[in-house]
């Protein structure tokens, strides 16, 4: 960028042309007052506070709004700019009610800070007419506050909702004098569209929306976010042993200082009173308080009896690498089985096992960071703003700059309204709507013939599968009509970089894998993998289930993706640990429930996991449960899956633990402890070494979570170079090889990481949905996500405010199909489906397509995994949790 | 007319906008924007209910709540003020018993104050819906009134 | 005795304003024939030798700004030329008298305008108040396009131009070019900052000529007597004709267009009737709420927009609005601050929340809080303060009447 000139009050400054004079101003550290400016925002200049003069012009003009010219002359202050900013700020403080003591932003305040600066005439302030506080506080929204008596109007939080979240939820109301901040209506923020993300609360200059429950803390610590995958940096204030404030970090490359609801408001479950503080062993079906030396020696006893084949572990997706590592250690090398696996079989198990064969990495292509350089992002299977709320403010911000946005997804989410197109295919079809597509690219010759040729094979197996995707073929199993998959392909083939983002509706299916490969497919016929910007970008749900596969918490890798098929990798590993290894791939989540069942496996060892809630067909798993012989849950609330445990270990929360979760585009970030653990609460990583120990095993001996690093370093290649030390600002992107590695900030740039270097193309035929709806059971059933519960809600709904916002699940169901059924709005129906029945009120909406009705699982009233089919993705093992037949009964108000 | 049928009227730009509102809001039976006028305006023209909002209560003639089938609007700017505007207002209020922004009980009159009308010369002046009445020195509100059922 | 000269009301009384044949008859739309048949160059040359001076009430140069806008960007798709029939400044009714009595004159004007700076597309930005106007280029747009005036290929040339008339809702603020097009753009009148100016980033970010309907009605004759004929008209610094419209306390309230350089005494004793019951002339509003106050020392100004300046006052958009002895002076600067404070939008700080401060002052000095000349001096100080700091024209307007009260009647306020 161009370099000009300037002289600010007599200092020589270097600028880039095209920036205000504030901003220069500020960048060199000379302070001019202002209050409607945010560094984030398009600057409206509606203050008049930073009233600058240039010499050749005319008067004042304002900073926020004149850029820089070469050799521009400014001066900051004069008698006349002085005069002038005091005559506005005795304006606005004759309109602002004089309550700073009282007041919640009481020295934050930036009116007090400029009035501190510019100073105001007694005289002539208290001549003026002072505006009474007459409008009533806005209380409704459980996590802040809204003061119209104090606000300033300057439109910061307006310009925040519209230019930051996108979620359009205030603007100005009424005019003149009597402007106010609105939502439509003028009603209360919960009748809103208000997504409570906070950002407006953040930037009030005022103390006009100011957070409810937060102090002011002792001190912050810098971690990282608990609830989603895409690892929000977060500081944390703490005072007195409880967390008691959340910001975003500003210079976090992933969230960029925003948070959503969860994320900036949703942390007092640690501070909870049913957090557990004492092992717990249950005796004669009661559980009863014990002490760790008590509890570790029955949970040792128990195991010893039960290694090798009779023994499973389900790790957490939530708990840092550093535990993760030791837990599957623990089973490997203690236990002697590689049955070790985690929730990710639940979620990306199709992604990892088919990216692997076509790419040979099962992550994120690309950083965060990239989407908003994006041209095109192609949404599929990705309930985006709710599942992923950060992300979505980086799609939303690329469509500001420009970018084309493709959503194709069964429902109307939320994101369609920042869709130039919207593909709502039946669930279920994901493969015929991309196979169609590419089909589209082919016939129209928008393929990237020199990728295709240059860096992938097996192209031709993969053309000829293409021909039974004509476009008629497409519209009628999709019901997508056939001009929109045609409008998407182009825009997608030929508006680049494109870069494509799925999650779960592209996993959970029996064909999982397939809608992966076809994802494959569609971005190596268009060459928009491995580059910049450009890529395949599968979304993880959990926190650090990018991590706890990376560590092995799998049974058929070790940490860092080594096969433990490899006889070379297994001698690595046995000579690093010192013990015989089992060469035999382990069992996956669903396959482990099946072994129990059939009496094989006795023993469960369950981290921070609920899958009486989370697993399809729960119904199946409880009965399962039951015929373990020894079943140890470690976690930091007692689960609806805790009921069936032997042993109830307590383990810390996030915020009592130091460690790493390893984020969605593999960024390996630093978690820091925050407070004291709850009574006797231990690391996960501690309980386990502790069993190990009580049974006798060597390689244990951690004094800290930084030591355990050190031993992943050793071991798991693409976490060579990832040291404490390095990460303690910004996180590390593996693969990062040794200490001096920068980490990868996108995958396959020149080569592939499979094996040879290429990547694959994979025929494609569409298999249907294991259980389609029929005259019995008419009814799609497909599930979602909601943006204030996370996973079973073991967290979310322990936060008040999270609950008030979404106190209950709602069957969403269209308005025919209410008709059809003669259902109203918020009627209480049962929903039934071949495994089992729930009663939930509906939500009457057109979010939902003819013939598709959706629940989230967040809720234990209604356990909807009670309805889902176990259906089975052959190669990744994956349930079919997006698609099952059900039926809608009017509920019987008699029986309760 | 159901509001589908008004806003084929109209591309749907935002050029339109105060079009569209004013076509809703005649076609509206109590001469309003209801809410459900805006948010079906808002999704024609893609925008946010907020934003509708904003728009529908900065212009003055539009209303957000239901009015009667006549609309009186005074002027009161200067030229007019300067001709006695305020003793207009203070007769009509008394002949129809209603004060500045309220509405007959029987639906049929809604008052409301105006700028200036551009009917200077005929001061003091007001509109009923699209008739401008002028030199309101000295009528029978009340002869001009019944014209209006 | 001076004489009327009309240019833009010339087919006032003389044609049916329904009938486009009425004014073709009249010589309609052969200045737009004759303009389509030149080099655009060659019109906003004339436009710039005429020395039209926009009739809106600042009085830039229509030509200058034509020529702006044409040069803006010579690979737009788009550019705009809009009508700007927003009129609403008090004491003010000269466009609806042209739009009422001559919509196609205004039409025409619009269309060569439009020629001249290569815009495809025109919108009428218009009162919503004024629905016979508002019925009346309606009436005239679609009489246009039956005979292919408007649409495509106009008179066998290569231009093609649609019009189209939009609405306004009731805000005297979106008569300001800027906020106009906030208006216009589906959006709450609120003010842009200049720079940039419409010229550049105007509708749709896309170069834009705003003129006003009696600026736009004043290019037909130029275009069709040419530019020496029409700066024959008027003053060396204000040419041409100007339509004043007088109110208040005069026998013959109404419109009259006159050459400028026509004295306030003309226009009220010669034109006007003289004073209402042989009353004395006291004072009078010049340019409307937006204006200035003058007293009988003015009388005998030429007006122009610069000589009226040199006596601290404005010509504006032509309003004179006239007291007689006896009148209060109070009164109506109390009504022109209401103006004022219902037509902030209160985006800026200091029209927001300072309009209402003026009207404190007044109540305290109707309740005798404070004496006149301190009342006087408070305005003074807060108008000033004002219209240094305020975002648009309309904060930056009590600045006008206050300090012409002051300058004028100083002791009688």
């Amino acid at each position: 960028m161009e370099k000009v000139n300037v002289i600010i009050d007599g200092l020589n400054l270097i600028a880039k042309s095209g920036k205000t004079i504030l901003d220069v101003a500020t960048e060199n550290g000379i302070y001019i007052p202002n209050l409607c400016h945010h560094p984030d925002l398009i600057p409206t200049g509606n203050c008049r506070m930073c009233m600058v003069e240039v010499e050749g012009r005319r008067g004042q003009i304002i900073a926020c709004k004149t850029p820089v010219e070469d050799n521009m002359i400014i001066r900051t202050e004069s008698q006349d700019i002085s005069l002038i900013r005091q005559t506005t700020l005795e304006l606005i403080h004759s309109n602002h009610i004089q309550d700073c003591t009282n007041c919640h932003n009481n020295n934050q305040c930036k009116l007090q800070e400029v009035t501190a600066y510019v100073g105001v005439n007694e005289k002539r302030l208290n001549s003026l007419r002072r505006t009474k506080p007459l409008i009533e506080k806005d209380e409704s929204n459980p996590f802040f506050t809204l003061d119209h008596n104090k606000c300033i109007t300057c439109g910061i939080c307006i310009r925040t909702c519209n230019e930051v979240q996108g979620t359009n939820a205030l603007d100005y109301g009424y005019r003149g004098f009597e402007t106010v901040v609105s939502t439509f209506g003028n009603r209360s923020i919960k009748e809103s569209v208000c997504e409570s993300c906070g950002e407006c609360v953040v930037r009030c200059p005022v103390g006009a929306l100011y957070p409810k429950d937060e102090k002011l803390p002792t001190r912050e610590v810098k971690s990282v976010c608990v609830y989603c995958g895409v690892g929000c940096n977060i500081y944390f204030g703490i005072r007195d042993n409880k967390l008691v404030s959340a910001r975003g970090d500003r210079d976090s490359i992933v969230n960029k200082g925003r948070l959503c609801v969860k994320g900036r408001f949703g942390f007092n479950f640690v501070n909870h009173p049913e957090r557990l503080t004492k092992p717990l062993i249950k005796k004669n079906g009661e559980f009863t308080e014990a002490d760790w030396e008590e509890a570790l020696d029955l949970v040792a006893k128990k195991f010893a009896s039960s290694k090798g084949d009779k023994f499973a572990t389900l790790s957490s997706a939530k708990v840092p690498n550093e535990d993760n590592y030791v837990i599957q250690k623990f089973t490997r090398a203690v236990m002697g089985t590689n049955t070790v696996d985690h929730c990710a079989r639940l979620c990306h198990a199709p992604t990892v096992a088919g990216l692997v064969q076509s790419f040979g990495s099962g992550a994120m292509t690309n950083s965060i960071d990239e989407f908003t350089n994006a041209a095109t992002i192609f949404s599929i299977g990705s309930n985006t703003t709710a599942a992923h709320p950060i992300i979505g403010l980086h799609i939303k911000e690329a469509k500001r700059r420009g970018a084309k946005i493709i959503v194709a997804n069964p429902k109307e989410i939320d994101l369609c309204r920042f869709a130039d197109i919207h593909l709502q295919q039946l669930p279920g079809t994901d493969v015929v709507l991309l196979m169609g597509m590419m089909k589209v690219i082919v016939d129209e010759k928008l393929e990237d013939s020199g990728f295709i040729k240059n860096r992938c094979e097996d192209y031709d197996d993969f053309i000829e599968s293409l021909n039974k995707f004509d476009l008629d073929t497409c519209e009628k199993i999709t019901r997508v009509p056939k001009e929109k998959i045609v409008e998407a392909a182009r825009l997608y083939a030929t508006n680049k970089p494109s870069s494509l983002i799925f999650a779960m509706g592209i996993t959970q299916h029996s064909h999982g894998t397939d809608n992966v490969l076809a994802i494959s497919n569609l971005a190596q016929l268009t060459g928009s993998v491995g580059k910049e910007s450009s890529g395949v970008n599968p979304l993880r749900g959990q926190n650090n289930v990018q991590g706890a596969c990376d560590m092995g918490a799998l049974p058929n890798v070790y940490p860092g993706y080594q096969k433990v098929t490899v006889p070379e990798i297994q001698e690595k590993f046995e000579k690093y640990w010192d013990v015989e290894l089992n060469a035999d791939i382990g069992l996956t989540h669903t396959e482990i429930f099946d072994q129990i069942e059939k009496g094989q496996i006795k023993s469960l060892y369950q981290v921070g996991e609920n899958p009486v809630l989370s697993e399809a067909d729960a119904n199946h798993v409880k009965k399962v449960l039951d015929k373990l012989d020894f079943f140890v849950v470690q976690d930091i609330f007692f689960t609806e899956t805790a009921k069936y445990a032997d042993v109830i270990l307590p383990a810390t929360s996030f915020a009592e633990k130091e460690g790493t979760f390893t984020n969605t585009e593999r960024r390996v970030q630093r978690v820091r402890k925050l407070v004291d653990p709850p009574g006797e609460a231990r690391d996960d990583w501690q309980i386990t070494c502790g069993i190990a120990k009580k049974l006798g095993a060597t390689g244990f001996e951690f004094n800290s979570a930084e030591e355990i690093m050190d031993e992943i370093n050793e071991v798991a290649p693409i976490y060579g170079g990832i040291k404490y030390n390095r990460i303690e600002e910004l996180g590390l992107q593996w693969p990062c090889l040794d200490k001096n590695h920068p980490g990868t900030k996108f995958l396959h740039k020149d080569k592939f990481s499979r094996p040879g270097g290429k990547g694959r193309f994979f025929p494609i035929s569409y298999k249907a949905s294991a259980e389609l709806p029929d005259k019995e059971y008419p009814l799609i059933l497909t599930t979602d996500r909601s943006l204030y519960h996370f996973h079973t809600s073991t967290m979310s709904r322990r936060v008040k405010g999270l609950e008030l916002l979404n106190e209950e699940e709602l069957l969403l169901i269209n308005p025919r199909d209410a008709d059809k059924l003669n259902l109203k709005n918020e009627e209480l129906v049962t929903v039934k489906s071949r495994r089992g029945a729930v009663r939930v009120k509906t939500n009457i909406t057109e979010i939902c397509p003819k013939g598709v009705v959706s629940l989230t699982f967040h809720f234990h009233e209604t356990p909807t995994n009670e309805l889902t089919i176990c259906a089975i993705d052959p190669v990744s093992k994956i349930p079919e949790t997006k698609v099952c037949a059900i039926k809608i009964e009017k509920t019987d108000h008699n029986i309760k | 007319m159901e509001r589908s049928e008004v806003l084929k009227q109209f591309k749907p730009d935002h050029e339109n906008m105060l079009n569209i509102l004013h076509a809703l809001q005649n076609n509206n039976s109590q001469n309003y924007l209801s809410e459900e006028d805006l948010k079906i305006a808002a999704s024609y023209l893609n925008t946010t209910y907020s934003h509708i909002y904003g728009v529908a209560t900065y212009y003055t003639m539009f209303s957000l709540k239901p009015r009667g089938k006549y609309i009186i609007r005074v002027c009161n700017s200067p030229v007019c003020n300067m001709e006695n505007s305020t003793k207009v207002i203070e007769e009509i209020k008394k002949n129809l018993s209603i004060e500045v922004g309220e509405t007959t009980d029987d639906m049929r009159f809604t008052l409301e104050l105006s700028e200036c009308l551009g009917k200077c010369e005929e001061a003091p002046g007001m509109m009923i819906n699209e008739d401008v009445v002028g030199n309101l020195d000295n009528v029978d509100f009340k002869s001009i009134f019944d014209n209006y059922n | 005795m001076i004489q009327e000269k009309r240019i833009t009301l010339k087919n006032l009384g003389k044609i049916n304003p329904e009938s486009i044949d009425d004014y073709i008859n009249e010589g309609g739309y052969k200045a737009f024939e004759k303009a389509v048949g030149l080099h655009h160059i060659e019109i906003i040359d004339e436009m710039v030798k005429s020395s039209l001076r926009g009739r809106g009430g600042a009085g830039f140069s229509a030509g200058l700004k034509e020529k702006f806008t044409s040069e803006a960007c010579l690979r737009c798709e788009q550019k705009y030329l809009i009508c700007n029939a927003d009129e609403g400044e008090p004491g003010t009714f000269k466009d609806r008298i042209i739009m009422e009595n001559d919509p196609h004159l205004m039409l025409e004007g619009m269309l060569i305008a439009a020629y001249a700076i290569g815009a495809s597309k025109a919108y009428v930005y218009i009162r919503g108040e004024y629905y016979k106007s508002i019925d009346r280029i309606n009436k005239a747009i679609s009489a246009a396009k039956e005979k292919g005036i408007i649409g495509k290929n106009v008179f066998g040339s290569a231009f093609s131009v649609d019009v189209e008339i939009k609405l306004g809702a009731g805000s005297y603020l979106c008569g300001e070019e800027l906020t106009l097009l906030e208006s216009l753009e589906g959006k709450r009148g609120y003010p842009r900052i200049k720079p940039p100016f419409p010229a550049e980033k105007g509708l749709n970010g896309k170069p834009t000529l705003i003129n006003n309907v009696e600026t736009l009605a004043t290019i037909p004759a130029i275009i069709y007597n040419g530019p020496e004929w029409y700066t024959s008209l008027g003053t060396e610094d204000s040419p041409g004709t100007k339509i004043f419209t007088i109110s208040g306390d005069i026998n013959n309230p109404g419109y009259f267009e006159v050459e400028m350089g026509v004295t306030l005494r003309q226009l009220i004793y010669e034109l006007g009737g003289g004073i209402k019951d042989g009353k004395k002339f006291y004072a009078a509003i010049l340019g409307g709420a937006a204006g200035t106050f003058v007293n009988e020392s003015v009388l005998d100004t030429p007006m122009g927009f610069d000589t009226l300046k040199e006596k601290g006052a404005v010509l504006g958009s032509g309003a004179i609005m006239v007291m007689s002895e006896g009148r209060s002076l109070f009164d109506i600067t109390n009504s022109i601050l209401e103006f004022f404070k219902h037509e902030s939008c209160g985006k800026c700080v200091p029209c927001r929340i300072g309009m209402p401060q003026l009207l404190h002052i007044m109540e305290n000095l109707k309740n005798n809080k404070i004496g006149r000349v301190e009342a006087l001096d408070l305005l003074l100080y807060e108008s000033e303060f004002m219209a240094k700091s305020s975002l648009c024209p309309l904060g930056q307007s009590p600045i006008l009447p206050i300090k012409s009260l002051k300058q004028y009647f100083e002791n009688e306020f």
